[in-house]
């Protein structure tokens, strides 16, 4: 009996030990050492030779690169993520429609969000191309230009373009995430609105809005993780450059750790952004927390 | 009564027009990149560099479909991905489902706890942790290895496949489990005859989302590895992103083979999908 009520109690975790085995060693302990690698004196080696206390953070934080890199991340993170949410939401309206080939499109949809992102950041690294891309070759060929155009004539038109294939590989995300919240709205809130004499602006912000808010919620709270990290994209079109222009954080640690063996500040940097997409993450949970509440 | 009908069909008439219209352009724009990828895949390189390039290839290249194969380890890459994708998928399921049933069917202290450790590691992307990684899988002596990359696809999609089954499971009623004890089975046992059969297109749904973000991955790969034939898909088609001169033809035909696969596969679960990830979300 006794023997029972053990196995009772320790049973759950029994079932939960391959999980937390598997996520210790790989995720757990990577984020301890990456704190400890912060606060660390690290050689050229990459060996610890001592505690450093605040070191690797104030050399980070008082390089100029730094605070223009800071700027680049939080454009990149907000611009993709603000954009595709709007545009996703706009698709998902559409494809909520019933029409022929609904199924086709919504199966086109997918696409970019199958497809890897370094081979998506190729190809449009590809279509841009002033000389031999394919968007000059396409707009020559139709007749709207009659030469060549540089799509890239600055770093800042480079970092814009990036942007544009985050956008492009996050609004099916986003879609997907809305279409399921529709899907969810019982038609006849619709109806009784139409008889009340409700538009179409009046039932998209007091029916629709309000009901797909969580999935909604969802969907940004983890476009912000994953744009934030996103590595291949800016990796594959200018790896950073010209001179950190179009660097975002990740790809700046990238550089300090892998090309010049400053494996400390970049474990720093690692610590920063981490804590700002705590911050961001949970900014906005509370905020869509307390919306949901008060609308109760 | 009868204009006011005529206008409001006529009304409704622009409205189809125009989102046909809005779907056609969103469509095309999607297909895109795509179209590029396949038309320059079929050109000759002296085509693709030529001035007063054109759309469509002038000679179409077959042949490049079947030269990439020899001109790189194209089928070691392949066969780098499927291992790395299946061992990751089938660890991060195999450690996901008891995890999952035990979120969804017992009381336990901690459980709070546990699903918001889940949800916290999905902050953490592997690229801000790669200081880490590196570190213990020297440790482990698991650098250059396919192993270390299995084990990272599989850790880092654990949270994923938790939610889904977790949803799934949520979803179907214990009644049936219950009565399986009944009649003198253990939990195990009937969860693996009774849950997990009515479970299976969510089962589904997760092995293909684990098997689709490990097929996909980069980062990792690209700094774990340093042996060429132990390069998977993702990091080993930019062989031919050399340094002097791209070619493009032969990366965009070995792009194409690198995604067909799992575009199918997500049109696959698409339906499934995201109703997992977001009902999974907010009932927590």
């Amino acid at each position: 009996m006794k023997n029972r009520s053990l196995s009772k109690k320790i049973g759950p975790y029994l079932w939960l030990l391959p999980s937390i085995l598997l996520m210790t060693i790989f995720i757990l302990f990577p984020i301890f050492e990456v704190f400890r690698t912060s606060v660390s004196k690290i050689s050229k080696a990459g060996v610890v030779k001592g505690f450093a206390g605040m070191d690797n953070f104030t050399k980070v934080i008082s390089s100029t690169t730094f605070a223009m890199v800071l700027k680049n991340t939080l454009i990149w993170t907000i611009a993709v993520v603000g954009i595709s949410t709007v545009l996703g939401f706009i698709l998902a309206l559409l494809l909520n429609n019933e029409f022929f080939g609904r199924k086709a499109a919504r199966a086109v949809v997918v696409f970019p969000w199958a497809t890897s992102l370094i081979i998506q950041a190729s190809v449009w690294k590809f279509i841009i191309n002033q000389d031999f891309g394919t968007l000059n070759t396409l707009l020559m060929r139709i007749g709207l230009i009659s030469s060549p155009i540089n799509w890239t004539p600055s770093p800042e038109a480079y970092f814009a373009w990036e942007c544009w294939v985050g956008i492009f590989v996050t609004v099916p995300f986003v879609t997907f995430c809305v279409l399921a919240g529709l899907q969810g709205i019982d038609e006849s809130y619709y109806e009784s609105a139409t008889v009340d004499g409700a538009g179409f602006w009046q039932k998209l912000f007091s029916i629709t809005l309000p009901l797909v808010r969580p999935s909604l919620t969802v969907s940004t709270v983890l476009n912000i993780i994953y744009v934030f990290n996103s590595f291949p994209i800016i990796w594959t079109i200018t790896k950073g450059d010209p001179a950190n222009r179009t660097d975002t954080l990740v790809t700046y640690l990238y550089k300090q750790a892998f090309y010049k063996g400053r494996t400390g500040e970049a474990a720093a940097i690692s610590v920063i952004g981490f804590l700002i997409l705590c911050i961001c993450a949970s900014v906005y949970m509370v905020l869509s927390l307390r919306k949901e509440e008060a609308d109760e | 009564m009868n204009n006011t009908k005529k206008t409001t069909s006529s009304k409704d008439k622009t409205l189809r027009v125009l989102l046909y219209l809005a779907v056609l352009v969103l469509v095309l724009i999607t297909l895109y990149p795509y179209f590029a990828m396949f038309t320059t895949a079929l050109k000759a390189r002296s085509e693709i560099y030529a001035k007063n390039g054109t759309v469509l290839p002038i000679i179409w290249h077959w042949e490049n479909f079947v030269d990439i194969w020899k001109l790189a380890p194209l089928s070691r890459y392949f066969a780098n991905s499927l291992l790395i994708s299946g061992g990751a998928t089938a660890i991060a399921i195999l450690c996901g489902i008891p995890a999952a049933y035990a979120l969804s069917r017992m009381k336990f202290k901690g459980k709070k706890f546990f699903l918001g450790l889940v949800i916290v590691s999905q902050m953490f992307s592997p690229v801000v942790l790669l200081v880490g990684i590196y570190k213990i899988m020297s440790m482990l002596h698991l650098t250059d290895t396919l192993m270390a990359l299995i084990f990272i696809n599989a850790a880092f999609n654990q949270a994923f496949a938790i939610w889904l089954l977790r949803g799934t499971f949520m979803s179907i009623s214990s009644e049936m489990e219950q009565a399986a004890t009944i009649d003198g089975c253990n939990r195990v046992q009937a969860m693996l005859r009774v849950l997990l059969p009515v479970a299976a297109p969510g089962i589904v749904t997760a092995l293909i989302f684990v098997f689709i973000n490990a097929w996909n991955e980069y980062t990792v790969a690209l700094t774990l590895i340093s042996t060429d034939v132990l390069k998977p898909l993702t990091v080993g088609i930019t062989t031919f992103n050399g340094y002097n001169m791209i070619e493009w033809q032969y990366l965009f035909s070995s792009s194409l083979f690198a995604t067909l696969p799992v575009v199918i596969l997500f049109i696959c679960i698409e339906k499934h999908l995201v109703g997992g990830l977001t009902s999974g979300g907010v009932k927590g």
